[in-house]
């Protein structure tokens, strides 16, 4: 039986994230959502960077990786997709250090979270030391 | 299980015979020069299961049982070079079962009671050879795709010599951090060898440049300099720009340029006036 057509399901996609190839896997599954609801290349672009950032993110921050979500819900006229990145990591200690350009502990470029919020229409982080990580992202269509 | 033992050598032939037919069976297209292979893996697995009978070495853990172990995962292991799947290698091996069952009902010199001791016997080590041949063959495949992994790894990075003085480097693929460590090692390597003053880094066949594959490339970018050697990057994509300048990665050390066609363009440009004032030729 076909679903009704007021009623779109979400498309889901989870990856559990804890080596280089997750992140590999992850990014692409993002693009190939991205551009299955009609988001431009440009902005499919945006959202497997800022995926791959957070994902990576979780490769070298935590021990035993996170989880990526992503959901995709079909509105008229636009789609909105939101990411989330969790984790039951170590928790960042200074949000507003983090969010920092140029900030990084691990020596890189320190463009991470700052440039995902750029990527993505919302950004939202919540952290706890010694408990985790939660960032969730909206992107939005056109 | 002496008579076991016993049993098998007298018919260790009609044994053979019978598991190639099942052989046949289970895998119908294996062909002629994996199964004369296949044969003397099966061969020697009986031998050595029939030395273990006879040997009474009842509780497993002897040398006897070993030997018998390993010929499973040298079987099991020639089974998976062959492309059989983890099933009919399995099917193949408790296959035995049967075709010594068959061998046993035949037996009529025995009495019942060892009968049904030495099908028990058999059974059990069946079993566990079958969980052998299914770890060895796990392992074998792993081993596979571990060279393959290798293989793909050498494959994805040539450093072309193209001209004087310039060397090209395609990257096509996912750079990881291991991927990224031995683009620059090559490349370094290559600019050093080829005496070259300048590396083309061609970047179309990357899928996705984020904030990490923009880190190795300023890594490999300095690291050339100290060579004496100028990189330029080519092949970003319009996306990839894009997504790049809200990132705010710092590029500005970096020579980039949009197509290959332009960075060897600009290659030259630099040659021309790197030779400037000097005789040495540039062609």
């Amino acid at each position: 039986m076909r679903p009704k057509a007021d009623v779109v399901q979400p498309d889901v996609v989870a990856v559990t994230v804890t080596t280089e190839i997750d992140v590999a896997e992850v990014r692409q599954e993002a693009r190939r959502l991205a551009l299955r609801h009609g988001f431009g290349t440009v902005r499919a672009y945006g959202l497997a960077t800022a995926v791959s950032e957070l994902a990576m993110n979780l490769v070298l921050h935590t021990a035993r990786g996170g989880q990526i979500r992503l959901t995709a819900q079909d509105a008229a006229e636009t789609a909105v997709i939101e990411l989330v990145a969790e984790d039951d990591g170590p928790g960042i200690p200074d949000i507003a250090l983090a969010m920092e350009d140029g900030f990084s502990t691990r020596g890189g470029l320190g463009c991470g979270l700052p440039g995902t919020r750029r990527l993505v229409d919302t950004f939202a982080i919540t952290s706890r030391v010694g408990e985790g990580t939660r960032i969730v992202c909206l992107v939005r269509r056109p | 299980m002496h008579g076991l033992g016993q049993i098998l050598l007298q018919s260790r032939a009609d044994v053979l015979e019978a598991w190639l037919e099942r052989l046949r069976e289970t895998v119908p297209g294996v062909q002629p020069a994996s199964l004369q292979l296949l044969k003397l893996e099966l061969g020697t697995l009986i031998e050595k299961l029939t030395g273990y009978f006879l040997t009474d070495d009842d509780d497993g853990a002897g040398p006897a049982f070993k030997s018998v172990e390993e010929q499973a995962a040298t079987t099991s292991a020639a089974c998976a070079r062959d492309g059989l799947t983890p099933m009919e290698t399995a099917t193949l091996i408790l296959s035995l079962k049967a075709i010594a069952g068959e061998l046993l009902d035949r037996e009529t010199s025995a009495k019942a009671t060892d009968l049904y001791r030495m099908r028990t016997a058999l059974d059990a080590v069946v079993d566990r050879l079958a969980l052998v041949t299914f770890a060895a063959f796990v392992e074998t495949r792993e081993e596979i795709i571990k060279r393959q992994g290798r293989a793909l790894l050498d494959l994805a990075t040539p450093a072309l010599p193209i001209w004087r003085h310039i060397i090209l480097m395609p990257l096509v693929g996912i750079i990881d951090t291991q991927r990224a460590r031995q683009v620059m090692e090559w490349l370094l390597e290559a600019l050093s060898r080829e005496e070259a003053r300048i590396a083309i880094l061609d970047v179309t066949g990357v899928p996705l440049i984020d904030s990490r594959v923009a880190l190795h490339l300023t890594k490999t970018v300095e690291a050339a300099r100290l060579l004496g050697s100028q990189v330029i990057v080519t092949g970003i994509s319009p996306d990839a720009a894009q997504t790049l300048v809200k990132l705010d990665v710092d590029l500005s050390n970096m020579i980039t340029r949009g197509s290959l066609r332009s960075g060897l363009a600009e290659a030259f440009r630099l040659l021309g006036q790197q030779s400037k004032g000097t005789t040495e030729t540039m062609i």
